[in-house]
């Protein structure tokens, strides 16, 4: 090989070695688990009368999102939120709106497909006593407090837990978790949550 | 001269190459996103109006938790208006959402590495063209 040949590998090689490095870049989904014991907060808070969540903000995970409404499948399975760029966490219409006694349930993605993270990427990411306002239609503002976060496989979801009866305004946030099996996530990660104050809207 | 051009050209190619193989693999354009609506269900849902209610219906609804004799095991749907306060969750979905729709992970790293192996060959494939070519003007032939 002549000098002039490889001076011309010599330029070459680095921007093959850049053009192989440019893919391959998102980081795997480690959503951890921090179960932790139910937290009563310290007063009862007077339940709010019925209205429809329009806007959700955990400023612990950074969520500030719409909220759309989500009903049944027909296979009778909760529907979820569209698979978009811009996704957004849906309020099962079946369960009391936030404020209400009982357990008002949202969902959102981890993951949206090929658009990357879903809203509720870092769910799994809150603790206990961490702060979640749900804005309501009619001007107000349901504040909770996270009581606990588990992550259970799907295979075990615990339905009595998350839409059983409860004697209190409550709060489910779910969202999929754990290691990936093929196309899927193998757990949920549900983060329960207890309503500690009310009041209007805050910007 | 040649030397100068063939360089130049030999330079040029490397970095067309090199722009071009991150674009294989990250390219965000490639799925196309519907526009979120208000109320729409994502893909592979069905639309969010709940089935309805039917006296007679053994359909394979999720049952329902509610201590209120609206609705009972024959008639497991939802009402059209629930009424969560006298039942709180009024129709019970069944098993676990599916909340998560698994990213394109591998294949991304797939196509990094196909862009950079095709580049690795056209670039080996220009080299050797090139060598021959000094070679053949060196002797003349």
């Amino acid at each position: 090989m002549t000098p002039l040949s490889r001076r011309a590998f010599a330029a070459a090689l680095p921007a093959v070695l850049l053009a192989g490095c440019g893919g391959g870049g998102d980081a795997p989904v480690r959503p951890g688990t921090t179960a932790s014991s139910a937290h009563v907060p310290a007063e009862p808070v007077r339940p709010l009368e019925r209205s429809v969540p329009i806007g959700l903000r955990i400023p612990a995970i950074g969520v500030d999102t719409p909220v759309i409404r989500l009903g049944l499948a027909a296979d009778g399975t909760v529907e979820v939120p569209p698979v978009t760029d811009d996704d957004r966490a849906g309020w099962y219409r079946h369960s009391p709106t936030p404020g209400q006694v009982g357990p008002s349930v949202v969902l959102g993605h981890v993951t949206v497909g090929a658009h990357g993270d879903g809203v509720f990427r870092h769910l799994a990411r809150l603790h206990r006593g961490d702060r979640i306002e749900a804005r309501l239609e009619n001007g107000t503002t349901a504040r909770f407090t996270v009581t606990a976060v588990r992550t259970v496989a799907k295979a075990d979801f615990p339905t009595d837990d998350v839409y059983g009866d409860v004697d209190r305004p409550e709060l489910r946030l779910i969202t999929c978790g754990g290691p990936r099996v093929g196309e899927e996530y193998r757990d949920n990660v549900i983060a329960f949550a207890a309503l500690s104050a009310t009041g209007p809207a805050t910007s | 001269m040649h030397r100068t051009i063939l360089s130049a050209a030999a330079l040029a190619c490397s970095a067309v190459l090199a722009g071009a193989a991150p674009a294989f693999a990250d390219d965000p354009t490639a799925v196309p996103s519907a526009p979120p609506t208000a109320s729409t269900p994502g893909p592979g849902t069905e639309p969010s109006q709940a089935p309805t209610p039917s006296v007679s219906s053994p359909a394979p609804a999720p049952s329902v938790s509610s201590p209120a004799p609206a609705p009972s095991v024959s008639s497991p749907a939802p009402t059209a208006v629930p009424s969560p306060v006298a039942g709180q969750v009024s129709a019970v979905p069944k098993g676990a959402p599916d909340t998560g729709a698994a990213g394109p992970r591998s294949s991304g790293g797939g196509a990094g590495l196909v862009g950079a192996g095709a580049g690795a060959v056209l670039l080996a494939g220009g080299a050797g063209v090139f060598v021959v070519r000094r070679r053949r003007a060196a002797t003349g032939a």
